[in-house]
């Protein structure tokens, strides 16, 4: 099949704006984007430039806006997207060339929540592993799958009006420690998380949750993160 | 040195984030509308004459009454889904569900009301 991609273009060497380019190529319906996106770098315009690693969602680099609503790359098929793509970057980061994003305001907000384990408690008597109940694990799963592709906090109206909000990826790894009962700073957290610029901006768009390409359920995690700033209670 | 990360209102609104983001906006418009129809009253109550006169012609109007009556219904609806669903996060599994729920209560009493405002505007 013949499939016209219309890119975002942007060299902040010789543009002073934006603008569009369109390609044409064959490709199979059961082709990735990012496939079509690499052939079009290798074969008709070396200039593209967009982030690509490891091409099987797990890395989260290829984030990008197509036909307007977020999406990895690696993990969105031709047929799922038609035979008219459009191809755009993520959008509340500046954009540094083309497809590729600033994400250091995305990472200088997921450092805030204190994305580390916290335990100061001297080890078990066995000097080992600090063991955990499946029921406890459970309770964490889904939010421990985020991978930082930043497909959540783009689409986000709240990040898009003031990247001082902390952003759904900093509040799902907030609640992924929050809720590990090994973790001894949820308090600390909470206090983070509860500042104006954290859960209070989050206006239940539900973008982030349709976005997220890990289907985590992130409306969701943030909601028990805001029912556990009301009561104080973990559960 | 790059390009501004500002998103404008424009761009915005053309993000495919479905039922949700619609609702989402339309949330916004209600609210909006409200706070004007709220100014407008209170300024027509300080202007008298003329002035006084058509600023009350406006918001007297059908078409106006169609407008403010689409705000308060649909915030009001709405609001009490996402007070719902922020009581109880569990709930947010039936987002969809949720949505479907809300068009459902909110298009007959829309339309009952729209019938009654239009009938009364054309003098039946």
């Amino acid at each position: 099949m013949e499939v016209t991609l219309k890119i975002f273009r942007y060299n902040p060497e010789v543009d002073q704006k934006f603008h569009y380019e369109t390609y044409t190529l064959e490709a199979e319906e059961t082709d990735r984007v990012l496939d079509v996106l690499e052939r079009i770098k290798g074969q008709k315009d070396g200039t593209l430039s967009f982030r690509r690693s490891c091409a099987h969602g797990v890395c989260g680099s290829d984030a990008l806006r197509i036909n307007g609503r977020n999406m990895l790359a690696c993990k969105t098929l031709v047929r799922d997207v038609g035979e008219k793509i459009t191809v755009e970057p993520i959008l509340g980061l500046k954009v540094i060339k083309d497809l590729i994003v600033d994400m250091e305001p995305f990472f200088d907000n997921y450092k805030k929540i204190l994305p580390y384990f916290i335990n100061e408690s001297p080890l078990p008597a066995d000097g080992k592993e600090r063991l955990q109940s499946a029921e406890a694990r459970a309770r964490f799963d889904e939010t421990t799958k985020c991978i930082l592709c930043a497909c959540c906090t783009t689409s986000c109206p709240s990040f898009w009006a003031s990247d001082d909000y902390l952003g759904p990826a900093a509040l799902v790894t907030a609640h992924r420690f929050i809720f590990d009962d090994r973790d001894e700073a949820a308090a600390e957290r909470m206090q983070i998380i509860s500042e104006t610029s954290g859960l209070a901006r989050c206006h239940t768009a539900y973008n982030c949750t349709l976005a997220c390409p890990r289907e985590i359920p992130i409306t969701q995690a943030i909601g028990e993160l805001k029912m556990v700033s009301v009561t104080g209670k973990l559960d | 040195m790059g390009l501004s990360r500002n998103v404008s209102l424009s761009t915005a609104l053309r993000y495919k984030g479905q039922g949700p983001f619609l609702t989402f906006i339309l949330h916004r418009i209600g609210g909006l509308g409200m706070a004007i129809f709220i100014g407008i009253h209170i300024l027509a109550s300080f202007l008298s004459g003329d002035v006084g006169n058509a600023i009350n012609a406006v918001y007297e109007s059908w078409v106006f009454q169609l407008f403010i009556f689409f705000c308060v219904l649909f915030h009001a609806i709405n609001g009490l889904r996402i007070t719902i669903v922020d009581l109880w996060p569990k709930l947010i599994e039936h987002e969809r569900e949720a949505i479907w729920l809300e068009w459902a209560v909110f298009i007959p009493v829309y339309a009952i009301a729209a019938f009654a405002i239009i009938r009364s505007a054309l003098g039946g």
